[in-house]
């Protein structure tokens, strides 16, 4: 039995320990947030957060993550209660088709959490594990932007009325 | 280009319905010939106005989106025309995915289909006149039950106003169900307009960004097994011996089978499904495609180019005589690549079929196609397939396609199990449908005066129309045997290689610019791979090869790029002024030391488009900084929508530009997933400034028209960073 937590909460599993995360989460655990895209660890979908870092759970058997604590998008926030960078990727008009954005958001928020204030290159390098066939790129990157601190201390410099 | 005809589409049908109330049918097809029953569900007291709205009794608007959400926006954009009318802003609406049903189909299409970036120009008019339409209808039960007349009535935002009170549609519904609606309510001037044209977020942002919203992969129901198949090599080539012992004690794996492109292995789970398709053991004909090198498709595509013997397109006026006149001649070759699609969802579907009935979840282009492809695999009734569509993990062209479909309705049916089978992303980069590839000359020829006097081009390649026919045949004529399917496919091979271009093929190579003679070959050389729309289609190779043939022999020809294409597109204003924006901002922008700047200018789907890319070389990479779009699309519904697809049709095609490239090797595709199909990423993504030419005249496409110029703008670019002319997609230096 493999025990650990998952969006907060205590669980385990018994499957085969080589099982991808992944896997574990969607059949299991019925979170569908998370998705399948290469399963080999190229293209990001996957990502989730593991004790708050970004993981790419495709390749990463169950047993890896005994005891650690898994965040997934559906622990980020919900469409009452959105996480900010959720709040930004609805005002940007980030998604098109929006399946990689749940691994985007997670590579996102992992980014944010380790570095409130990254710069266009951070943003890059810590982005680029994820890939998205619509080319939401430019997007992403403004939403990134407009929810690090650079940009709420931007705000709160602006004169009144001149930041929409 | 095809105009919508509005009297055609004002057919209403009316049935009552279990449950009480009217159900108004508003056939947009105009060739319904049968009253179906409406294909939404039943809500508790709701008043389902026609297909696409339904009015609950706590005034939620829901608005079923007949076109696939393949991140287009083209669920907003419906939702914008009908809350135009309607009077509803589409982001209070409850937005639903229709099923399968003729009032949904595609008025450009006849049938039930999202395509061709055709949705916007197809429903501009009809859906705004269903909004129009239903809002009539809502007028008319309020001013029955609230004793006024309905010119004292406005609306506001799901609400009927009177004498300074705001009365929830809701209220009206049971009035309004006993009501006949209105064929021909006036549409809204549009200066009159608040949502048509205004900046606003997209309708599935919400969903798409918490995870909730569900996509064919998604779907989850009791019971459900997990396929995969185990496919050959080669496209196409059948199996001799399997074996699959080893895999039959694998955990979890439940049944194997065998389906027309290999062998399907069935298992409690996906991840179990594929580790056990691994160890399954198959022996794999040789086939012609087996000594096909990619090689040998551009050595076959250039001797028939040489050969000059093909099938002939437009011909207009003396190509010779003008190429004698001219001052200026220049020939070349252009090469274009074979290409998978590669959205993000891995294609799949869910199929269950219990008894004679069958419920199928996808995401799919074609719905169409669904009922008759289930019913022929499985052996049902059409009429008893119930088709839930889903959100669509990327489209391209590729959920254009079925056959993965066919693959889960068959397994279903030989397991007795509710299936969903997955291609996993290695199937999915090596077995095709690909985008064609294309070896494209032209010759051109300028006079004294600079002139384009004379356009000689030939494409050699496949053609798309063919595995079309095959593909949905089976789908649209469920009876048709097997070897009339083919024999139809067949025919169609030989009618586009001997008696007529397939405009797929061709579309893009010659019609942008104003040459009084111009000559078109087609050389059909099909070596027999898979093939289907991708993004752009013809466009996406033919405008490589046309706009860097303008730069060069505008070069030639000693004329500055933005003036040659001005002096030579005179017979389309439309298409002079994004070249006329774009020079403008060329002629503006500073760049640093290092880079260049190369435009091009494409017209596809209707839509005019010029593209500036700002490029550097440094260490032999071509780096793009920076694109420039002009678009004129006509009336732009959602305007950041119309950028977002600009941004991503131009990313889409920086990846084909840049990296695009499947290679064969004795039939067999070598490039496997994305460390070896790659991708462009976020650190390589250039920023990009998109402006949309203010227009009045009705929609044109969006989805595509990004997408052709960007290969011919960073070529052009790398030309002058380099002095290399590159001909060959993907850009790579020497």
């Amino acid at each position: 039995m493999i025990e650990f937590t998952l969006n907060g909460q205590a669980v385990s599993t018994n499957v085969d320990p080589s099982t991808p995360l992944l896997w574990v989460v969607r059949d299991q655990f019925k979170l569908k947030g998370s998705k399948f895209g290469c399963g080999a660890g190229l293209c990001g979908a996957c990502t989730m957060h593991a004790d708050g870092a970004a993981l790419k759970t495709c390749v990463t058997p169950i047993a890896a993550v005994a005891g650690k604590a898994i965040t997934t998008i559906e622990g980020l926030g919900t469409p009452d209660d959105l996480h900010p960078l959720q709040a930004a990727w609805h005002a940007h008009s980030v998604p098109q088709c929006g399946y990689c954005q749940s691994g985007q958001i997670m590579a996102a928020a992992a980014l944010l959490e380790a570095n409130p204030n990254p710069t266009a290159t951070d943003i890059d390098a810590a982005m680029s594990g994820n890939i998205c066939r619509c080319g939401c790129y430019p997007r992403i990157k403004r939403a990134i932007q407009s929810v690090s601190e650079n940009a709420l201390a931007y705000d709160a410099m602006a004169p009144a009325g001149e930041t929409a | 280009m095809n105009t919508v005809n509005v009297s055609r589409r004002r057919f209403l049908q009316s049935s009552a319905v279990a449950g009480g109330g009217l159900v108004v049918g508003f056939s947009l097809s105009g060739c319904s010939t049968t009253a179906l029953p409406l294909p939404v569900a039943h809500a508790e007291g709701a008043w389902t106005a026609n297909a696409f709205v339904q009015i609950l009794p706590d005034n939620t608007v829901r608005f079923y989106t007949a076109r696939a959400e393949m991140g287009q926006g083209v669920t907003t954009g419906l939702a914008t025309l009908l809350g135009e009318e309607l009077d509803v802003n589409p982001l209070d609406m409850d937005i639903r995915l229709a099923s399968a049903h003729e009032d949904y189909n595609n008025p450009l299409f006849g049938m039930q289909g999202t395509g061709g970036s055709s949705s916007t120009r197809a429903h501009f008019l009809p859906m705004r006149q269903a909004g129009a339409n239903t809002r009539m209808l809502i007028l008319q039960a309020a001013a029955g039950d609230l004793g006024a007349e309905v010119g004292v009535l406005s609306t506001d935002n799901g609400h009927v106003v009177h004498a300074g009170q705001r009365y929830p549609y809701a209220d009206f519904i049971e009035s309004a169900s006993l009501l006949t609606i209105a064929a021909d309510a006036p549409l809204k001037p549009a200066d009159e307009f608040q949502y048509i044209g205004r900046e606003s977020q997209r309708v599935d942002a919400i969903a798409k960004s918490t995870g909730t919203a569900d996509f064919g992969l998604d779907i989850d129901i009791p019971d459900l097994h997990y396929a995969v198949v185990v496919r050959p090599p080669v496209a196409g080539a059948k199996k001799v011996t399997a074996d699959t012992a080893a895999a039959r004690v694998m955990p979890g794996v439940t049944d194997i089978v065998e389906v027309a492109s290999g062998v399907a292995v069935v298992a409690e789970s996906f991840w179990q499904a594929t580790q056990a398709a691994s160890k399954v053991q198959v022996e794999w004909e040789e086939t012609d495609l087996s000594r096909v090198d990619t090689a040998t498709l551009r050595a076959d595509y250039a001797a028939a180019l040489d050969a000059g013997e093909g099938v002939e397109g437009p011909d207009e006026g003396d190509v010779q005589a003008a190429f004698a006149a001219a001052s200026t001649v220049k020939e070349a070759d252009y090469w274009a690549p074979l290409l998978s699609h590669s959205p993000m969802e891995p294609m799949n579907a869910v199929v269950r079929i219990q008894g004679d009935e069958a419920d199928v979840w996808t995401g799919i282009q074609f719905p169409f196609a669904v009922a008759g492809l289930v019913s022929r695999m499985a052996d049902i009734p059409a009429e008893n397939v119930r088709f839930h569509q889903t959100y669509l993990g990327g489209g391209f062209g590729r959920r254009g396609t079925i056959t993965h479909l066919a693959e889960a309705a068959d397994v279903a049916k030989k397991t007795g199990k509710p299936i969903q089978l997955v291609w996993t992303r290695e199937d999915d980069i090596r077995q095709g449908p690909f985008r064609p590839a294309s070896l494209m000359r032209i010759k051109a020829g300028v006079d004294e005066s600079g002139q384009l006097i004379a356009w000689d081009t030939a494409r050699a390649g496949a053609n798309i129309s063919p595995d079309t026919f095959r593909t949905l045949l089976p789908a649209m004529y469920p009876w048709l045997g097997d070897f009339l399917v083919e024999g139809v496919a067949n025919a169609s091979e030989i009618f586009f290689e001997h008696f007529s271009t397939d405009d797929s093929s061709t579309e893009g190579l010659f019609e942008d610019y104003d040459q009084p003679n111009t000559r078109v070959m087609h050389m059909t050389v099909d070596h027999g791979l898979p093939l289907t729309f991708w993004r752009a289609v013809g466009h996406s190779y033919t405008a490589f090869a046309k706009e860097s043939m303008i730069d060069e022999i505008a070069q030639a020809a000693g004329i500055d790029e933005v003036a040659f294409r001005l002096q030579n597109t005179q017979s389309s204003p439309r298409r002079q002024n994004v070249i006329r924006i774009a020079g403008e901002r060329m002629a503006q922008m500073t760049v640093p030391e290092g880079h260049h700047l190369g435009m091009a200018m494409h017209h596809s789907f209707s839509t005019d488009v010029a593209e500036i890319a700002e490029v550097s070389v440094e260490d032999g990479q071509i780096r793009v900084h920076k694109v420039t779009c002009v678009v004129d699309c006509g009336q732009a519904v959602n305007p950041d929508i119309v950028r977002s697809q600009m941004e991503g049709g131009i990313i889409y095609g920086l990846t084909a530009a840049l990296y695009g490239d499947l290679n064969l090797e004795s039939g067999a595709v070598m490039e496997s997933n994305f460390h070896d199909y790659r991708m462009l990423r976020m650190n390589e993504s250039p920023d990009i400034e998109v402006i949309i030419v203010d227009s009045g005249t009705e929609p044109t496409g969006v989805g595509e028209p990004g997408l052709p110029p960007i290969a011919p703008a960073v070529a052009n670019a790398v030309y002058k960073a380099t002095g290399q002319r590159l001909r060959s997609l993907p850009l790579r230096l020497v």
